[in-house]
């Protein structure tokens, strides 16, 4: 950790360094980072003693709200373990619907991330692009569930709506548009040397520190640990459906990005899976308002990784506890270890690239160099943009990328 | 109302700059206001610009119940922008606190901390609705142009 | 390695957990171990057989005088080991299991905070999730916390 001869970091409940929420502390040494600790926390609303006083129905959509990019990540886990404590055998065509609006999230999340990365390295074109492309699935997904984001399509024992004839032909017509672009942005990927020179060797991650630290999803995937929930512990339809697991060596952003690319082209094939074998019969059955006593661990590949939630019942209609754990929470542990000993250019897309659920634009930076033992506090903001400029003067600009893209669109 | 205050407001309804502030949302909002600047929604069109500093900002845009975590730096951040200058809620976390209301680690809505200029309900927000919010505080604006405390320039 | 075969090996190693395994479901075992036998089955589990990722760790209040940690181990992602130790309310403390899994650190924060359970061994650091400011022996995930903070005084900002 810090190093007691740099730096001394404040600790305890009254200082005065603590009145500005620092969500991040690096020490330098120059532009390098010798150490730093993440702070977190600023998005705690108390969640879990709120699931307490709730109905397992109302919970749904309290849960749903954990986290608004993989809403149906948290409402499917959390509806999965309720509905394993009361026993209840859902029908096959909910689980379908479960699958198909969860590949339609994944598909959703991950061009969200491409653009967020892009933003973060100064490729600001292809953040339009990506989301762009990704208001197609916003558009399925509202039309499938009425909401673009928090969709509510979970109910304990299946799914609250149904889709149509006409609905489907329209994913699948989504489907082609996407893998269309999405071939484009893997050839970006693997072809410009702008975009390598940002990604490769940064953030690197061994495949030891990432089992020791307990990395999952993409961020785990990237350093040769090729676990993803939806193959080891099937849920839904998953195990009924045909999909690679994808999983690099490479250890960096860049093998990252690669996993985030496979897992969209493999979450195509999987919508396509899911609207050819459908099957036919209700969308749900009928669930107790009091749920007996019992417990449940539930598991679900989220976007970001492995989510995991457990549900403790006590025969009300309200349960006993309600433990969320995030993948998110499961990689921050990691980042510490990634910027060891790289430079601050890289820390916006190094934090960027676990692809971190919480407030993205209210973090504060506090900086301790550690040779003149000053401190100075800058916003998330002020990093990013020295991070840019700090790779545009080693050459690697985005300015030409940027224009090459708008050209070929 | 002199020349030079009318000038000021003109080019504040023409390019008004926006400070995008979460205060311990689940992000949706915050994802569907950063979906108002893509080109399908656009809102650069209406000349609003992000801007990352509070000192340059007219319109802090609001998402969140706000958690106790981040209080004192929304006040803060606040305090750092100059007058006049408009708060908006996105979302109805940011508007009552939402599903979040009553939770314990939660203030409310954004009026518990600051005063607001314009709700924009919606869990999360669409975009549409987030352009809609913003077009109706700058129309306003444009009708009797006031400060935050409500006295008239 | 099957569930069942996991069990008869716990079983083997500590007798004492003959009554004291049940198998759920596929994929899924629960384990209640007695608070001071917690720290050897532990470190078997994670060494000796290969449970050696920490999904999350679970604090509870039963309500009852008893709180509860569960440790939620996992076998190559397939197999969920959960490991259960009760706790009297005025012994609620455990080792760290840093040792073994340094990602228990954030999780093992997070029941000092919510619950009040001392980790001993935990390196001092921040803390997590509540603010620093939050008042001493307020712990929100207790049954008996009913949210009744004392007047908070507004930071000068």
């Amino acid at each position: 950790m810090h190093d007691s001869g740099d730096v001394k970091i404040p600790i305890g409940p009254q200082h005065p360094a603590l009145k500005e929420p620092e969500s991040f502390l690096i020490s330098l040494r120059g532009e390098k980072i010798t150490a730093s600790s993440v702070r977190l926390g600023y998005n705690h609303r108390g969640i879990e003693k709120a699931c307490e006083a709730r109905t397992y129905t109302q919970d749904i959509y309290l849960i749903e709200r954990v986290c608004g990019i993989c809403s149906h990540s948290h409402s499917t886990c959390f509806v999965q373990a309720v509905e394993e404590i009361a026993g209840l055998d859902i029908p096959a065509r909910a689980k379908y619907l479960r699958t198909l609006i969860a590949e339609l999230e994944r598909i959703h999340s991950h061009l969200l991330w491409l653009g967020v990365a892009g933003h973060e390295i100064g490729f600001d074109t292809l953040l339009m692009y990506t989301w762009r492309d990704r208001e197609v699935v916003m558009d399925i997904l509202a039309a499938l569930t009425g909401n673009r984001v928090n969709y509510g399509i979970n109910t304990i024992g299946g799914v609250r709506r149904d889709i149509n004839a006409k609905q489907k032909e329209e994913v699948l017509k989504a489907m082609d548009i996407l893998e269309t672009q999405t071939k484009y942005y893997i050839d970006l990927a693997q072809n410009e040397t702008t975009l390598l020179k940002r990604l490769q060797g940064v953030g690197v991650l061994s495949h030891d520190d990432a089992q020791r630290l307990g990395a999952v999803g993409p961020t785990g995937r990237a350093s040769g640990i090729d676990r993803d929930t939806r193959k080891d512990d099937p849920y839904a339809a998953y195990g009924e459906l045909d999909f690679k697991v994808i999983s690099v060596n490479n250890n960096d952003v860049y093998g990252r990005t690669l996993v985030r690319l496979g897992e969209l082209m493999e979450s195509f094939n999987l919508v396509r899976q899911v609207i050819r074998k459908l099957p036919e019969g209700a969308i749900s059955v009928k669930a107790p308002r009091k749920i007996p006593a019992g417990q449940a661990v539930s598991r679900y590949e989220a976007p970001r990784g492995e989510d995991l939630h457990f549900v403790r019942s006590n025969g009300t209609d309200k349960p006993d506890r309600v433990k969320v754990r995030a993948p998110t929470l499961a990689n921050i542990q990691s980042v510490s270890k990634m910027l060891e000993d790289r430079y601050l250019a890289d820390m916006p897309i190094v934090v960027a690239a676990i692809d971190p659920c919480f407030s993205c634009t209210d973090r504060m930076v506090a900086l301790r160099d550690t040779q003149n033992r000053k401190k100075n506090t800058v916003p998330w903001e002020t990093i990013r943009l020295k991070g840019i400029k700090w790779y545009k003067d080693k050459g690697v600009d985005f300015a030409s990328l940027n224009k090459k893209l708008s050209a070929s669109f | 109302m002199s020349v030079i205050t009318k000038i000021i407001n003109w080019s504040r309804l023409k390019s008004p700059w926006v400070l995008h502030f979460n205060t311990g949302a689940c992000n949706a909002c915050d994802i569907e206001i950063i979906a108002a600047l893509t080109p399908r929604y656009d809102l650069e069109r209406f000349g609003v610009v992000l801007k990352a500093t509070p000192r340059h900002a007219d319109i802090l845009l609001c998402s969140g119940p706000v958690t106790k975590q981040i209080e004192c730096r929304l006040l803060r951040i606040y305090e750092q922008m100059s007058e006049p200058k408009f708060v908006v809620a996105v979302g109805t976390c940011a508007s009552s606190g939402g599903v979040f209301n009553g939770c314990y680690n939660v203030c409310g809505g954004i009026d518990t901390v600051l005063p607001v200029s314009a709700y924009i309900p919606g869990c999360p927000a669409s975009p549409k609705a987030i352009i809609d919010g913003v077009v109706k505080l700058l129309q306003s604006l444009e009708e009797e142009p006031k400060s935050v405390n409500g006295e008239k320039k | 390695m099957n569930e069942e075969a996991i069990k008869q090996e716990l079983i083997n190693k500590f007798p004492y957990l003959q009554e004291a395994i049940t198998i759920k479901r596929k994929g899924r075992i629960f384990a209640q171990v007695p608070a001071d036998k917690f720290d050897a089955v532990f470190a078997y589990a994670v060494k000796e057989m290969r449970f050696a990722a920490l999904s999350a760790i679970t604090g509870l209040d039963r309500g009852d005088g008893v709180f509860e940690v569960i440790y939620h181990l996992n076998q190559e992602g397939r197999i969920l080991l959960n490991l259960c130790v009760g706790l009297e309310k005025d012994k609620l403390a455990v080792n760290t299991v840093t040792a073994y899994c340094p990602s228990a650190d954030i999780y093992e924060r997070e029941l000092e905070d919510l619950l009040g359970i001392k980790v001993n061994g935990l390196a001092a650091g921040y803390r997590y999730p509540l603010t620093d400011d939050w008042p001493q022996g307020e712990y929100p995930l207790r049954k008996d916390w009913k949210g009744n903070l004392a007047s908070k005084e507004v930071p000068d900002a």
